[in-house]
């Protein structure tokens, strides 16, 4: 029982990445290879003012989302000025970035020991430790940040977002403010995988930075194309699947040894396969190809 | 100082083979072939296999190992980028296929042959050279040679050969170049061939000259990415440049701060070149994926 609570708990924790990856690269089109940094920006601070300052859980989430919103306006800046592939390959110098900066500055974070015995959250006067009161919070913000990223692509600033990403040049003509909406839209997304970060923390309660490298951040773009780009109830079913179905894989008995690299090699050939055969996932309804009028 | 100068310089021979293969690719296919990473990676583990597993002389396992990088990368452009082509799909498609080929490689190297350092045994480091202050063992010096001749030959072959024109003009308008009768498709697999002998030669030296491990390709890919991006996508030389500037800061960053440093050094100076000249040092214009 524990066990299935904890799978939902991950399926939870990666649906909140996917949809907040979801908004920056389905949504507005800008595909972004950093997102576990954020969420490890959001872990991070979460567990050093647990463990430091010994503040309560909803402030700490508060500060890990500030923090994480300030994170993706750095990185949103050159996303003004450079664009596509060469993008893509900012995001992934800010995650290699990141990555090192929580891996050396081992006074503050611990380096690669990671950071231990970070406290259960505490709401109010209830302390959280097992895992049913935990799924519960992480399907109550989920709802939240589901609810929220739905508001969000159902307003006017949400038809810019599809604007950007389906001519970004029109957009412009139309007078639409687009590098503010690229700007407000990273900030928006970076802040949700903070959420995620922050109660991975509290739950696993030890975190290292092996949890937030480059390949965590290709698992949950994987999750956003497999389970469909633009589309929100995809990122929940595309963490759902992708999640799952390496557990399943345990039961019919792959050797330890080779688990972690199984299940890698398993997401690198469903993104393979899925962008070939459906590039607009199982719900979404975006390729990643720029509509051309006339073609 | 004189040591971490050539130090850097030895990165720096690295990167340049990488980057150029990189560049060579991206010059005709126009996306970001990720996988490039892997390949680098295989290159020495197809040197280990052979040399170890299977028995061959050193020599020839190197050799063969270029020629098995080349197929790898001509591989995954004829089963996955030609195809995704061929349906107009666009660069960023593409860009994720190939995360997701490296993905899968670089795991499957790891089930294959373990995560742990290996090195190619039989091969006697000799006795190292001192010039001036600076310690050089015989494989660096054949490895800043190689990544020096490699920058002179691919230069020499672009400007001078038939293939060489071929792959300028398919750079410059694949579609131009096919009504000039250039097959743009051969074209391209040719850059992957000659693209993934570079990465895969980078990766032999490196392993002949260290170790390897399953994960090694993605920091040389991502510094030779790096080069490739200050220097300017269409600049033989501007890739050198930045190579060298790579390099070179990465290991006088190591002195200034510590060798855990120099990645996050390395691609600082990325994110703020990105920034503020994405046309890269000597290049001429900013490259625009969808234009």
């Amino acid at each position: 029982m524990a066990y299935l609570l904890h799978v939902l708990i991950l399926v939870a924790l990666y649906s909140i990445l996917a949809i907040s990856l979801n908004l920056i690269s389905g949504y507005a089109g800008l595909v972004s290879l950093c997102q576990a940094a954020f969420y490890g920006v959001g872990a991070y601070t979460t567990a050093l003012l647990a463990l430091n300052l010994h503040t309560p859980f909803l402030l700490n989430l508060l500060a890990s989302v500030i923090l994480a919103g300030t994170a993706g306006l750095v990185v949103a800046l050159p996303s003004l000025r450079i664009r596509d592939d060469y993008f893509v390959m900012a995001t992934f110098a800010f995650q290699v970035v990141v990555y090192h900066l929580l891996n050396n500055l081992i006074s503050f974070t611990g380096g690669p020991m990671g950071l231990h015995a970070i406290p259960a959250p505490r709401l109010f006067w209830i302390t959280l430790s097992g895992h049913l009161g935990f799924l519960i919070l992480t399907v109550v913000l989920g709802a939240l940040i589901f609810w929220v990223a739905r508001r969000i692509v159902s307003s006017p600033f949400g038809r810019i977002l599809f604007a950007i990403r389906e001519d970004e040049v029109l957009a412009l003509a139309r007078g639409k403010n687009v590098n503010q909406a690229k700007v407000l839209v990273f900030m928006i997304g970076a802040a949700m995988a903070a959420v995620a970060g922050s109660l991975y923390a509290s739950y696993i309660t030890y975190i290292d930075p092996t949890s937030f490298t480059v390949l965590e951040s290709i698992l949950i773009i994987s999750i956003v194309i497999i389970g469909g780009a633009g589309n929100l109830w995809g990122s929940v079913l595309g963490a759902l699947i992708l999640i799952v179905v390496p557990e399943l894989l345990r039961f019919v008995g792959m050797p330890g040894a080779i688990a972690g690299n199984l299940r890698q090699g398993f997401y690198g050939l469903l993104l393979i396969l899925f962008v070939i055969w459906r590039p607009q996932g199982l719900l979404g309804d975006y390729s990643f190809q720029k509509v051309k009028a006339g073609k | 100082m004189q040591q971490l100068v050539a130090n850097g310089v030895l990165a720096a021979a690295i990167y340049v083979m990488v980057a150029t293969g990189f560049a060579l690719i991206y010059a005709t296919s126009r996306f970001l072939h990720f996988a490039h990473a892997v390949v680098f990676t295989a290159g020495a583990y197809f040197a280990l296999f052979l040399a170890t597993r299977i028995g061959l002389p050193l020599a020839f396992s190197v050799l063969l190992a270029l020629v098995l990088s080349a197929v790898l990368g001509c591989l995954a452009e004829l089963v996955v980028y030609r195809p995704l082509r061929r349906r107009g799909s666009s660069p960023l498609v593409l860009l994720l296929s190939a995360l997701g080929i490296y993905i899968v490689l670089q795991n499957g190297i790891s089930m294959l042959f373990g995560d742990d350092l290996k090195i190619i045994p039989g091969l006697d480091s000799g006795p190292s050279f001192t010039i001036g202050l600076a310690r050089v063992t015989p494989v660096q010096i054949v490895t800043i040679a190689t990544g020096a001749l490699c920058v002179v030959a691919t230069a020499i072959v672009l400007k001078t050969t038939r293939v060489g024109k071929m792959m300028r003009a398919v750079a410059s308008d694949s579609e131009l170049a096919e009504i000039s009768g250039v097959r743009a498709g051969s074209v391209i697999l040719a850059s992957f061939a000659v693209g993934s002998v570079l990465a895969g030669l980078a990766g032999v030296l490196v392993a002949l000259d260290t170790a390897m491990t399953p994960d090694m390709g993605l920091n040389v890919f991502l510094m030779a990415a790096a080069a490739m991006i200050l220097g300017g996508v269409e600049s033989i030389p501007g890739i050198a440049l930045g190579a060298l500037l790579v390099g070179l800061t990465q290991h006088f960053g190591v002195w200034l701060l510590g060798s855990q440093w120099q990645d996050a050094i390395a691609f600082t100076i990325l994110l703020i070149a990105l920034a503020v000249r994405p046309q890269g040092l000597l290049g001429k214009r900013a490259v625009r994926a969808t234009a």
